[in-house]
């Protein structure tokens, strides 16, 4: 009947109707040709032009009352442009939203006209279309497809409420108990399409699936980030089995990985990881995976290895393919955020990552090697690739040259070492606090004090320290004294002062600075010991232990020179002390410091602290 | 006037707009001796300012919005708006041009061609790109999204070469929400365009060559590492500054701004805001306010590559912030950061090398210095390095040139000077030469070459000035006469307002009758207004008409709909009238839907008198938001006093042609083209059958439609015995029913009591009144009363005719509040009940038998309401007994069971 009236009450714009059916049918044609071509360029401008044309169509359609007869072809026309823009600007926007309001408001208009339908939301309008496309069943392919692409839309800013009562809703179920996405999705069947209805771009099956693999990827990563694993992996799994292309496979299997290597099943994340290699595009996000799972099996060679090869996966530019003028599954998932599985970080932050693991495993030239590399990563100016530092989440620039300083010279590359400071220091000179004229203001008598950055006085500590390895004495003494005078002077201060570095909060923290401190006084005094003046050495070593109570290498330090000095007594008392913190847990090993200087404080840990102070006891039980 | 004297030379015009250039798009950039322009429109001009003629001119498919040129490569990059950025290789058009140019102009005015842009130059497509800026190899957008800006970072496609290496390079949201203006869904042209500017550190091994007409610029080292913090330090990275049109200054580090899918940019990391100036930055500038530490000016030759030591940006309202790096006392480095006010609107800025900067406002062009104190780079600072801070306030001097849309500022004459390249609003182009030497106090010796040059900047100056003032005395009128006339129109309101008793000093009265328009009958309602005050109503006022027609009374589901119409008051002086007629119906459709409201309202219209004076004289004064001086009129836009109001109903609409003498029977009502069913019942009457005309068939199938009321006669007595004494009160009532009817003086004249007239449809309707008594209403015995019975053969016409009488009748309660009075039949309770309160006569109605019929009517009402809700829902076949029901019930509901007391 529905079918009589249209060709009855339409004869006489049977042809402007057809005329805009053609106008439709010939740009989604034009569209589908697109997909081949290769310049993307042109690519872009054509596709401008289609989706212009569109909105073109859509204009001289909403340009007249609703009507019942029109309307399956302006929901489609309306549907296309929405598939178009989305795909063009990878993904969904408010704007896509209002185009399916007013889709909705359009399907309402011929039903009440006399409601107003003001201040409806999406949801509610849904409701109000569903319930009166029964009385038009000639609407029903397009609205179900429109209620793919709100669906779409939903997914893709994490409306999952809403998405699943409008799931319902299509479903016509009573049962509003049942919320599994999942299930829904599954259950959701479109009516098919005419064979004569203009065309679309995507069919709401097509959809469909799209969306069933994309809600399950979706749920899977939300259980895995909130740990419920077991869960988790069936949705993934789920999503694996769906249709993805190749990248969203690589990325599902990676998460699969990381699942399996939460729960505890290394191999069989492995085995996923593989999987996640051979699919041969998007390389980086399993390298990363397997170099974590490596990490956690004690496999530090091959760890190292993966993130090398992380690296050069990265490295290598593969071109992007040109999306299809569809919704892919890729358009609906969110962005990965730095806490993410899937957040797989820049060339140069997996260099950092490589080189400060290297340095960690204490595997010094290898880590020197790799910080070099990235050092001149970032900072070469020939090279025309651009490459982001690796902070944040990383560390901030000063401490990745500090990490490079460190590598070096535990690499025995001293004078390198030095090359790095230097520089470091030669950058940021115009950042730093003007000491001659500050030098004059003292003497002037004004009590202020400059406010300087952690890391230039942590430069000085570490040329001490390579001074040191060069047997330059008075070199290392100097710039020892040079930075416990910074040091000193350094009252955290607000936060917002000083370096104008946004990695400030990181760095100043007290603890750091304690032991910035404490690590300066034991390693002048280190020097004052080696040159036999052991009445300086004591000083530094008793004024760190004052500056960092809780660091027991200075006490050590201090004990052992005590002992050196034959001042018994005090000793006894250092002794002690030691003792009795040695049943309190160490609290401080909990403090997370720079890289940099958890590297420093293992130099100048005292080699043989349990022997020491079983030689001291029995010493002390002998003369007793 | 700082005695920097102007030394302006116009190059040549550009065709303008009526009204002048809008201010914000227009470009100029100068590169050697080629000056390139865009003043807003879709061309891009190439200028040869030696050979003083115009080199080529290219098309572009929409307008342009921004300029920028990459001096070393010879491209020059546009942004379409609403298509992209474009690309242009400058090399070969502009030779072959110029020298076509060259051979057109000896021949005359020819115009250089125009070469129309071909869309492969479109090396960026983008439909929602808004500003851009192109810095060695990178090219940085930024997109309006929905709701956010969003910068893109591209490595720089050029022309020529394979266009699209890499493509989006990196990407990140800012902050910032800034919901798009306008109709949402549809992309308008912003009033304000983004800022966006690239600042390099020093020595970071850019290609020296123009940076300042790059958009970009370079920031000594403190700064540059107080403002963006260490890590771009470290990395020598270019930052890329921006400012948006809601105020907000933020800045983007280059190096950072890399990003993949897998590895979205963060933007609470990657970009950091500097500043809030709360309203549109228009510009952001460097300039260098103290000299060079010795060993740095040794080192580099004073022109090039000078490293800037104060950010400088400027909002659309003058309102500019500077920022300088400073030690505090304890040698910590700080930012030094101050607000000024400049005169606003700001329409463009531009900075020199030096610690000058020049902004144009719309009546004035003038520059500011930084320096502290004014005398930066004569005196020489103590060595030790005590900043020199920024000046507490600035004194922008004028220039004396107005309304600037765009500068560009030129490399150092020899001289020492500064020149500025400027392209006004009326679309000159022009150099302005500011001399620095002039600004030596102390009058100087005229020599004769002297007073030549002197006497041609007066000249000029004259001539700049005289267009301001001109400028300046339009407004001035325009606000007189707009305070006048709000002044007229404050003492109407007032008058109008003020007069409760009394005729008001301003009057509409409307009243209607039949005329014949093009062979049809159309009832006109004029209206008078009359003004008897003692101001007159001047331009700004308008007389609205709104005719509001009541829902067809069938038709359940329409809406009654209205007209207004609006016919401007033009001067009306006391003591004068003027009358404006109107059609009211029938439509084309030859329906008039009675009861129509007529209602007049005079309206002042602010938007009208004020607007006019609050917008700019000039379309320069704000020209960035047109609409802004009228946010400060109030909400409604305007006074609105209301006149009067009249209904026409049925009652008024009548025509009596069996009334009328026969020769003024010219308008015979339409005819008898609505009766279809008598044209049916004469086809289908057999010839055989009965000679019973289709008048006696009709009145045996389609009997005529009847309703009456009954007033009692004690009250009609009682409430027209004041007009009416000394008439039968049948015929009474009858005159006052038609009171407002033309047919009233024969009514009148032949004292009718029953009058057989036509609706404007066409259908007879029959008014009968007569006296009854009602006998089982009352115990005391039967009451006299009026009944007005009411016929027709059209139920619609009976029923408006119905509507209509019970319209007077509550009228008759308001005008009689003495008497006892029945309201419509629905609320027969009241009727009672007041008749009870007041305990006059008739004092013993029957209230068992009144109780009833009240019951009858609840019950029948109730039925109404419930057949009307089922009308709405059921469909059409059950719909059709629901309504036949209905008519019933309505019918009943009209029987003449009630009495009006």
């Amino acid at each position: 009947m529905s079918r009589r009236t249209l060709l009855c009450a339409s004869t006489p714009r049977a042809s402007c109707l057809d005329l805009w059916r053609e106008k439709n049918d010939r740009l989604v044609r034009r569209a589908k040709e697109l997909v081949p071509q290769e310049c993307s360029l042109r690519r872009q401008q054509l596709t401008q032009d289609i989706l212009e044309g569109l909105s073109g169509l859509l204009h001289s359609l909403q340009g007249l009352p609703a009507a019942v007869s029109v309307l399956p072809l302006e929901l489609t026309v309306t549907c296309n442009f929405i598939i178009l823009r989305a795909s063009l600007t990878q993904g969904f926007t408010e704007d896509q939203a209002q185009d399916i309001q007013q889709a909705l408001e359009r399907v309402l208009e011929t039903q009440e006209p006399l409601v107003p339908r003001l201040e409806q939301g999406l949801r509610e309008l849904w409701d109000s279309v569903l319930h009166a496309s029964s009385l038009l069943p000639e609407l029903l392919p397009a609205l179900h497809l429109l209620a793919g692409l709100q669906a779409a839309l939903w997914l893709s800013t994490d409306h999952l409420g809403d998405l699943a009562l409008l799931l319902q809703a299509l479903n016509g179920s009573q049962n509003r108990a049942s919320e599994d996405l999942l299930l829904l999705l599954k259950t959701w069947s479109p009516p098919a399409e005419e064979s004569d209805a203009p065309l679309i771009l995507q069919d709401a099956w097509g959809l469909r699936d799209v969306l069933l693999t994309a809600s399950a990827f979706h749920q899977g990563l939300q259980e895995l980030i909130t740990g419920s694993l077991p869960k988790a992996l069936s949705s993934l799994h789920e999503a694996a089995s769906g249709l993805c292309s190749r990248p969203v496979l690589v990325q599902v299997y990676t998460a699969l990985g990381n699942c399996l290597r939460k729960m505890g099943n290394p191999q069989r994340a492995l085995l996923y990881l593989i999987a996640a290699l051979k699919e041969g595009s998007a390389l980086g996000l399993p390298l990363l995976e397997a170099s974590r799972l490596y990490r956690q099996l004690g496999n530090t060679t091959a760890e190292l290895e993966s993130l090398e090869l992380l690296f050069e996966a990265l490295s290598v530019t593969h071109k992007s393919e040109a999306p299809h003028i569809l919704i892919e599954v890729e358009l609906l998932l969110p962005q990965p955020g730095p806490a993410s599985p899937l957040h797989c970080g820049t060339q140069s932050q997996v260099k950092h990552l490589l080189a400060s693991r290297c340095l960690q495993m204490g595997r010094a030239e290898e880590a020197a090697e790799h910080y070099l590399d990235l050092l001149a990563l970032l900072l070469d100016v020939s090279e025309p690739r651009f490459s982001p530092p690796p902070c944040p989440p990383g560390p901030c620039m000063p401490e990745v040259f500090l990490e490079a300083a460190v590598a070096l010279i535990k690499a025995g590359r001293a004078q390198d070492a030095l090359t790095v400071c230097e520089e470091l220091l030669s950058r940021t000179s115009s950042l730093l606090p003007k000491m001659s004229w500050l030098w004059e203001d003292v003497r002037k008598g004004t009590k202020e004090l400059p406010h300087c950055p952690l890391w230039v006085s942590a430069a000085h500590l570490l040329q001490g320290q390579a001074w040191v390895q060069l047997r330059a004495q008075k070199e290392a003494v100097g710039e020892f004294s040079h930075c416990l005078e910074l040091l000193f002077r350094a009252v955290p201060e607000d936060k917002d002062q000083g370096g104008a570095s946004n990695c400030e909060q990181g760095c100043s923290s007290d603890v750091a600075l304690q032991h910035l401190r404490a690590a300066a006084l034991i390693s002048r005094g280190l020097e004052w010991v080696a040159s036999g003046q052991d009445t300086k050495a004591l000083q530094d070593f008793l004024l760190s232990v004052q500056v960092c109570p809780g660091h027991r290498d200075a006490s050590f330090h201090l004990l052992q020179t005590l002992r050196n000095l034959n001042r018994r007594d005090e000793a006894n008392a250092v002794w002690w002390k030691l003792k009795t913190q040695t049943q309190v847990p160490q609290e401080e090993a909990t403090w997370s410091l720079p890289l940099y200087l958890e590297t420093y404080l293992s130099w100048i840990h005292p080699p043989d602290c349990e022997t020491l102070l079983e030689e001291f006891q029995t010493s002390l039980t002998e003369s007793c | 006037m700082a005695g920097t004297e102007p030394r302006v030379q116009y190059l040549a015009g550009f065709s303008c707009p009526l009204g002048g250039l809008a201010a914000g798009k227009p470009r100029v950039l100068c590169h050697e001796a080629e000056v390139f322009l865009s003043t807003g429109s879709e061309f891009v001009y190439v200028y040869d300012q030696e050979g003083g003629l115009l080199t080529a001119v290219y098309q572009f498919p929409d307008q342009v919005w921004h300029l920028q040129l990459l001096a070393l490569r010879r491209a020059l990059y546009v942004l379409c708006a609403r298509r992209g950025i474009y690309c242009l290789s400058l090399e070969p058009p502009t030779r072959r041009s110029a020298s076509q140019t060259n051979e057109d102009n000896e021949d005359g005015e020819l115009p250089s061609p125009v070469i129309t842009v071909d869309p492969d130059a479109c090396v960026l497509p983008d439909t929602t790109l808004c500003a851009f800026t192109v810095h060695d190899d990178i090219l940085v957008a930024l997109v309006q999204g929905p709701a956010q800006w969003k910068m893109q970072l591209f490595e720089r496609p050029g022309p020529g070469e394979d266009r699209w290496p890499g493509g989006l390079v990196g990407e990140v949201e800012l902050s910032t929400c800034t919901p798009p203006a306008g109709v949402p869904g549809k992309l308008t042209a912003p009033c304000f365009l983004p800022v966006l500017c690239c600042v390099s550190p020093p020595g970071s091994g850019v290609p020296s060559g123009h940076p300042q007409g790059c958009g970009g610029f370079m920031l000594e080292e403190a700064l540059f590492g107080l403002l963006f913090g260490a890590d771009a330090t470290l990395l020598e990275s270019p930052v890329i500054l921006c400012g948006l049109p809601d105020g907000q200054l933020c800045c983007v580090v280059l190096k950072g701004l890399v990003t993949s899918r897998s590895a979205p940019g963060d933007p609470k990391a990657l970009v950091k805001i500097l500043h809030h100036l709360e309203e549109a930055i228009v510009f952001i500038g460097a300039l260098k306010t103290e000299p060079q530490a010795g060993e740095a000016v040794e080192s580099m030759p004073p022109c090039e590559d000078v490293y800037s030591d104060c950010l400088v940006a400027l909002g659309h309202h003058g309102r500019t912030l500077a920022v300088k790096a400073s030690w505090n006392k304890s040698g910590n480095l700080v930012p030094e950061l101050r607000e000024y006010l400049l005169p606003g609107p700001v329409l463009c800025a531009a900075c020199g090398g030096g610690s000058r900067m020049y902004h144009s406002t719309p009546s004035d062009l003038c520059v500011v210095d930084l320096a502290l104190e004014g005398t930066p780079l004569n005196s020489q600072h103590p060595q030790c390095g005590a900043p020199g801070g920024l000046p507490p306030m600035l004194c922008p001097a004028s220039l004396s040139i107005c309304s600037v849309l765009t500068l560009s500022v030129l490399s150092g004459t020899p001289a020492g000077g500064t020149e500025l390249l400027a392209l006004s609003a009326k679309g000159c182009l022009m150099t302005c030469r500011l001399d620095l030497n002039s600004e030596r106090p102390g009058p100087t010796r005229m020599t004769t070459e002297n007073a030549g040059r002197k006497i041609k900047e007066l000249l000029s100056g004259i001539g700049n000035v005289s267009e301001r003032v001109s400028f300046l005395k339009k407004a001035v009128n325009q606000r007189n006469k707009a305070l006048t006339s709000l002044n007229e129109a404050m003492n109407v309101s007032c008058a109008l307002l003020s007069s409760r008793e009394g005729p008001p000093p301003v009057s509409c009265t409307t009243t209607t009758a039949w005329s014949r328009l093009q062979l049809q009958d159309v009832l006109m309602a004029t209206c008078l207004l009359e003004n008897s005050s003692d101001f007159s109503l001047d331009q700004g006022w308008t007389l609205c008409i709104q005719v509001l027609t009541s829902s067809s009374a069938l038709d359940l589901d329409s809406a009654g709909s209205a007209v207004t119409y609006t016919i401007p008051v033009d001067r009306l002086s006391p003591g004068s009238q003027r009358e404006v007629t109107l059609p009211l119906g029938p439509s084309e459709s030859g329906v008039l839907d009675l009861p129509v409201t007529v209602n007049c309202t005079l309206f002042y219209s602010l938007r009208e008198v004020v607007g006019g004076a609050l917008a700019p004289s000039d379309p320069l004064e704000d020209p960035f938001l047109e609409e802004q001086p009228l946010d400060l009129l109030p909400e409604q836009e305007g006074i609105c006093l209301p006149l009067s109001r009249h209904t026409v109903d049925m009652l008024q609409c009548l025509r009596f042609p069996s009334l009328v003498p026969p020769h003024g029977h010219v308008a015979c009502p339409l005819a008898p083209a609505a009766d279809l069913v008598d044209t049916f019942l004469e086809t289908c009457r057999a010839p055989s059958s009965d000679l019973a005309g289709p008048a006696a068939l009709r009145a045996k199938y389609l009997p005529p439609s009847i309703a009456s009321i009954r007033v009692s006669a004690e009250l009609l007595r009682a409430a027209l015995e004041d007009s009416h004494s000394g008439v039968p009160l049948c015929s009474a009532t009858l005159q006052w029913l038609l009171a407002e009817n033309a047919a009233l003086d024969i009514v009148r004249a032949q004292a009718l009591s029953s009058v057989q007239g036509v609706a404007p449809d066409g259908t007879d309707i029959h008014l009968i009144i007569q006296e009854v008594a009602v006998t089982d209403l009352c115990l005391a015995g039967p009451i006299q009363a009026v009944e007005i019975q009411v016929e027709s053969s059209s139920l619609a016409d009976m029923c408006r005719i119905h509507h209509a009488i019970v319209g007077r009748m509550q009228g008759l309660q308001t005008r009689a509040p003495t008497s006892g009075c029945i309201p419509p039949t629905h609320v027969p309770q009241t009727m009672v009940m007041e008749q009870a309160a007041r305990g006059s006569s008739p004092p013993d109605l029957r209230v068992q038998y009144l109780r009833q019929i009240h019951a009858n009517h609840e019950a029948l009402l109730r039925e109404v309401q419930t057949l009307r809700d089922r009308l709405c829902t059921e469909d059409e076949a059950v719909s059709c007994a629901t309504a036949q029901r209905l008519l019933q019930v309505y019918k009943q509901l009209r029987s003449p069971s009630l009495v009006l007391l």
